[in-house]
């Protein structure tokens, strides 16, 4: 029992000693800038038989993120939006989700910060990085949902995220990434009622 | 047994589950870094794999390193074994995997270094820098046309404004040229876009420029690589209120200037990036390296410790089975574990302790077998009426039976390890024994046989011996056994049946012609002895009474030797002892023979078992004797004293009758109870025999002695009961068989 006992105790000593060398490695400078992600407003209107959304969103890169930004690393950004169906008794169903992808991208030669819809393709180009992301974070006229496919006597709500992404990294780069805070960044779920 | 079993299975579950966790995050590691998309799914899953596999295998290894610190301190047979194998597979396992780390990271942090030359970065930053200016000179070119252009339309009137303006455009080269007024609303345009395309509206930055009064020129990098100058500058002012705004135009660059700016710019783009990941990639390689070292590291320990255990295990198995040999278990049997050599030294073991095993169940067998023929001999000897002694060749005692101390008249049983000389001081028997044992071992005689008498207070003792060599074995050396018999009592018995068969022979012999003898003296008496004259009659009267009289003397005698022989049956009764002996003591007591006969008899004497007729013949034979002794003595004085006690663990009543007498002579005290010896002028010389004969018909004894102070002295010793009787015959061997012959 003693000898359990100890062997406990020296692995949990051992997890302790492995999640303070982790954080020593991973360690973050307090003083930078985190960043954050936040969704302002957002509503849906109807257009032409189609949900259309317009929203706010604030993005504040962190400065890791910024860093990298400068240094050529594209980011991508995601807003995630999801079309839920309000149910009495059953929990809530799923009925669409969309994922809008878009890179943000600084081109060393014309010093430009370019957003580029991955979805569509298109292309702006900003002088300034807050021009740039001023721009990422107005979302007007967007169609999301065709009102059609929804059901008349449902309730619906919708709920925005937005998240940078690291998915297009190297694997060894996720692995840095996956343990700092400034490259996990990504806003609440902003939640609203579909109007019909 | 059963703890043991399930902590092993604990301890191989872990093992398993440690090395298949391990196995798992290297081939997730594997996976991920071939295919990235399943990274951030996996990602979770490989860090617990990982962290999981380590704590497993660290706890396996601390509770095992812990297990073998506790073997190596309390002497575990094959700790120490165990703890030089895992040190040494450890090392084994440790200093090849720290040298591949070590030559990794190095390989790892210098191949990743040597991809960012110094060179290559100056390269890339002039390449920038050229590419740069070389647009930067198109872009003020681009601008001073613009301004050009803004100039020329001031001075154009406003109908003529979209003609010049489509002139201008091409002629500076223009992809689309606009006119803004107030509100960015659109004056003019002229483009060789496609037909029905919107101008491009002046972005925030181009107003916020052109607000400060100042020219706007930018490259814009488009969609596929190519790029376009953008200019504005202000127009209007104060010559043509109406066109106040800003013009602004866009010109292309050229396809071949666009690709190699776009090369440039991604080269530079790419390169910086790579910088950028360089650390990174570093660290991750690095912590990924260290994982898989510490998984490897810590497994290759766990699988040490099982090698260690899985080549230890039997040779543990032979140490405790060689301890249980040594501990005189030869049941012992271990598992074979393989058929290598270390397969083969316990099936040699098993061998071994097999056959260990059946010798020493043959041996014991053998012991068992000496042991019971030893206790056999043993009883054999204890049941012997011969004595048997066995010495060493000092004469220390090894061995004596029961019946050598009866006849020696010593407890040699309880002597044995002394010297047999020392054992026979103030022991007159075996003094006289070992006299002549002396002699013939003195004269080198190994071999003798010999028929000796020995004296005693009580008699004297004839014994037959024999004696032979020992041979000597492992425990003892070379000694010699000496064996005896007690022919006394044999030789008695001899002795009394020719006695008997005198006094039978005499008894019929000579009874016969004495009445004839007696009659005819009394027949010449009668006829002759008044025919004669007074003087012959006289004669014939003298000698005819004389011839009576010793015929009748002679009839009395033959009549003695006639009881002797005679043995009637036995009629044993139990009665007073007590009343017995006064009624004799009382009867010669009124003789008034002028001797003081003084009985003693003891309050608890309890009834007697014996033949009444035959004790009160021998009380009437012991007091005729001290009697006669006693005749013409002055103050005669007989002692009889009558008492029990224990003899021979036996109750015997004891009677003694001692008196004041000459007492017997010293030199035939051993022959008093022969027929025929006599110190009296009167005696037949029968009576002692006859008592003698009567007390070893009851199994008693007999013993004749003079006193301290002068007198004759006769001890009897009767059995008191049945039961008494049957242990004094088993205990004086000879007596049974004399009395079953007088029987």
């Amino acid at each position: 029992m003693r000898h359990a006992t100890t062997t406990q105790g020296t692995s949990a000593r051992l997890a302790l000693l492995l999640l303070t060398l982790a954080a020593a490695v991973f360690a973050q400078d307090r003083s930078d800038r985190h960043g954050y992600f936040d969704v302002r407003s957002a509503n849906t209107r109807l257009v032409n038989g189609v949900q259309v959304l317009d929203a706010r969103l604030q993005l504040v890169l962190s400065d890791e993120a910024l860093d990298a930004l400068n240094s050529g690393v594209p980011l991508t950004i995601e807003l995630n939006i999801e079309v839920i169906r309000v149910r009495r008794f059953l929990p809530d169903a799923l009925d669409a989700e969309l994922t809008l992808r878009y890179e943000l991208e600084y081109r060393p030669l014309s010093q430009r910060y370019i957003v580029r819809n991955l979805n569509s393709s298109d292309q702006e180009s900003f002088a300034t990085l807050y021009s740039a992301l001023n721009n990422l974070g107005r979302i007007q006229d967007l169609p999301v949902v065709d009102d059609a496919i929804l059901e008349a006597d449902s309730d619906y709500r919708m709920r925005l995220q937005a998240v940078l992404s690291t998915q297009q990294y190297p694997a060894p780069l996720r692995i840095l990434f996956f343990w700092r805070d400034q490259w996990q960044l990504k806003s609440e779920w902003y939640e609203w009622q579909l109007e019909r | 047994m059963a703890a043991r079993t399930l902590k092993r299975l604990l301890y191989g579950t872990l093992g398993v589950l440690g090395v298949g966790l391990a196995l798992i995050a290297l081939f997730l590691l594997s996976r991920t870094a071939q295919n990235s998309q399943e990274f951030d799914r996996l990602y979770v899953y490989i860090l617990l794999v990982n962290v999981g596999g380590v704590l497993v295998l660290f706890a396996l290894m601390v509770g095992n390193l812990a297990r073998l610190f506790r073997d190596y301190r309390t002497h575990v047979p094959g700790s120490r074994l165990k703890a030089r194998m895992v040190g040494m597979f450890v090392g084994l396992a440790a200093i090849p995997l720290l040298v591949v780390f070590y030559f990794s990271m190095q390989f790892i942090n210098r191949g990743i270094d040597t991809w960012f030359n110094v060179d290559v970065e100056a390269g890339l930053d002039d390449a920038l820098a050229l590419s740069r200016a070389a647009l930067e000179t198109q872009m003020r070119q681009h601008l001073n046309s613009t301004a050009r252009i803004a100039a020329h339309l001031e001075e154009v009137s406003l109908p003529q404004l979209i003609f010049e303006l489509n002139n201008l455009r091409r002629q500076t080269g223009a992809s689309e040229v606009t006119l803004f007024g107030r509100n960015q609303r659109i004056l003019a345009t002229s483009s060789d876009l496609a037909a029905g395309s919107v101008p491009e509206a002046p972005v925030d930055e181009v107003l916020l420029q052109i607000q400060q009064n100042r020219p706007y020129v930018r490259l814009y990098p488009l969609e596929g690589g190519s790029y376009e100058i953008r200019t504005a500058v202000p127009i209007g002012g104060g010559n043509r209120p109406e066109l106040s705004g800003l013009l602004q135009a866009r010109y292309p660059v050229s396809e071949r200037l666009s690709r190699m700016a776009d090369s440039v710019d991604s080269s530079y783009s790419d390169y910086k990036r790579a910088e950028y990941l360089r650390e990174p990639l570093k660290r991750t390689f690095t912590m990924t390296l260290t994982v898989v070292l510490m998984l490897s590291l810590l497994a290759s320990i766990y699988g040490a410790f099982i090698l260690s255990r899985r080549l230890v295990a039997p040779i543990q198995d032979l140490v405790a089975g060689t301890r249980a040999v040594a501990k005189g278990d030869f049941d012992t049997r271990l598992p074979a574990p393989s058929r290598d050599e270390i397969g083969f030294l316990i099936s040699s073991f098993n061998d071994m302790t097999q056959r260990l095993s059946t010798a020493r169940r043959q041996a014991s067998l053998s012991q068992a077998q000496v042991e019971a023929e030893r206790a056999n001999l043993e009883v054999i000897l204890a049941r012997l009426s011969t004595g048997v002694v066995s010495l060493e060749s000092d004469l220390r005692i090894r061995t004596a039976n029961q019946a050598a101390g009866a006849i020696l008249n010593v407890d040699l049983e309880n002597r044995v390890g002394e010297f047999l000389p020392e054992v026979s001081v103030g022991e007159p028997l075996l003094e006289q024994f070992v006299d002549v044992a002396r002699v013939h071992l003195n004269a080198g005689e190994r071999e003798w046989r010999e028929q000796i008498v020995l004296r005693g207070e009580v008699g004297r003792r004839v014994l037959t011996c024999a004696c032979t060599t020992l041979p000597g074995d492992e425990d003892h050396a070379a000694g010699f056994v000496i064996v005896f018999d007690d022919i006394t009592a044999l030789l008695q018995a001899q002795r009394d049946a020719a006695w008997g068969e005198v006094a039978r022979r005499l008894a019929h012999e000579i009874k016969n012609p004495l009445t004839p003898i007696q009659l005819s003296a009394e027949r010449l008496r009668r006829k002759y002895l008044h025919t004669m004259n007074p003087d012959e009659a006289q004669i014939l009267d003298r000698a005819t009474h004389t011839i009576v009289q010793q015929v009748e003397a002679m009839k009395e005698m033959v009549n003695a030797f006639s009881d002797y022989a005679r043995a009637p049956d036995m009629d044993i009764n139990r009665f007073s002892i007590d009343r017995l002996a006064h009624e004799v003591v009382d009867l010669y007591r009124a003789q008034e023979s002028g001797i003081s006969i003084r009985l003693h008899a003891a309050a608890d004497l309890p009834l007697l078992e014996a033949d009444m007729g035959r004790i009160r013949q021998i009380l009437h034979n012991l007091l005729r004797n001290s009697i006669e002794a006693l005749e013409n003595h002055a103050k005669g004085r007989i002692e009889v004293s009558v008492r029990s006690a224990r003899y021979l663990d036996a109750d015997v009543v004891e009677i003694v009758v001692e008196d004041n007498g000459p007492g017997f002579d010293t030199a035939s005290i051993s022959q008093v109870f022969d027929p025929y010896v006599t110190t009296k002028p009167k005696g037949t010389g029968l009576g002692l025999a006859i008592v003698k004969k009567l007390v070893e018909e009851h199994a008693g004894t007999i013993e004749a002695e003079n006193g301290a102070e002068g007198g004759a002295m006769i001890r009897i010793r009767l059995p008191a009961t049945e039961t008494a009787r049957e242990a004094m015959i088993a205990r004086l061997p000879g007596r049974m068989e004399k009395r079953r012959e007088r029987a």
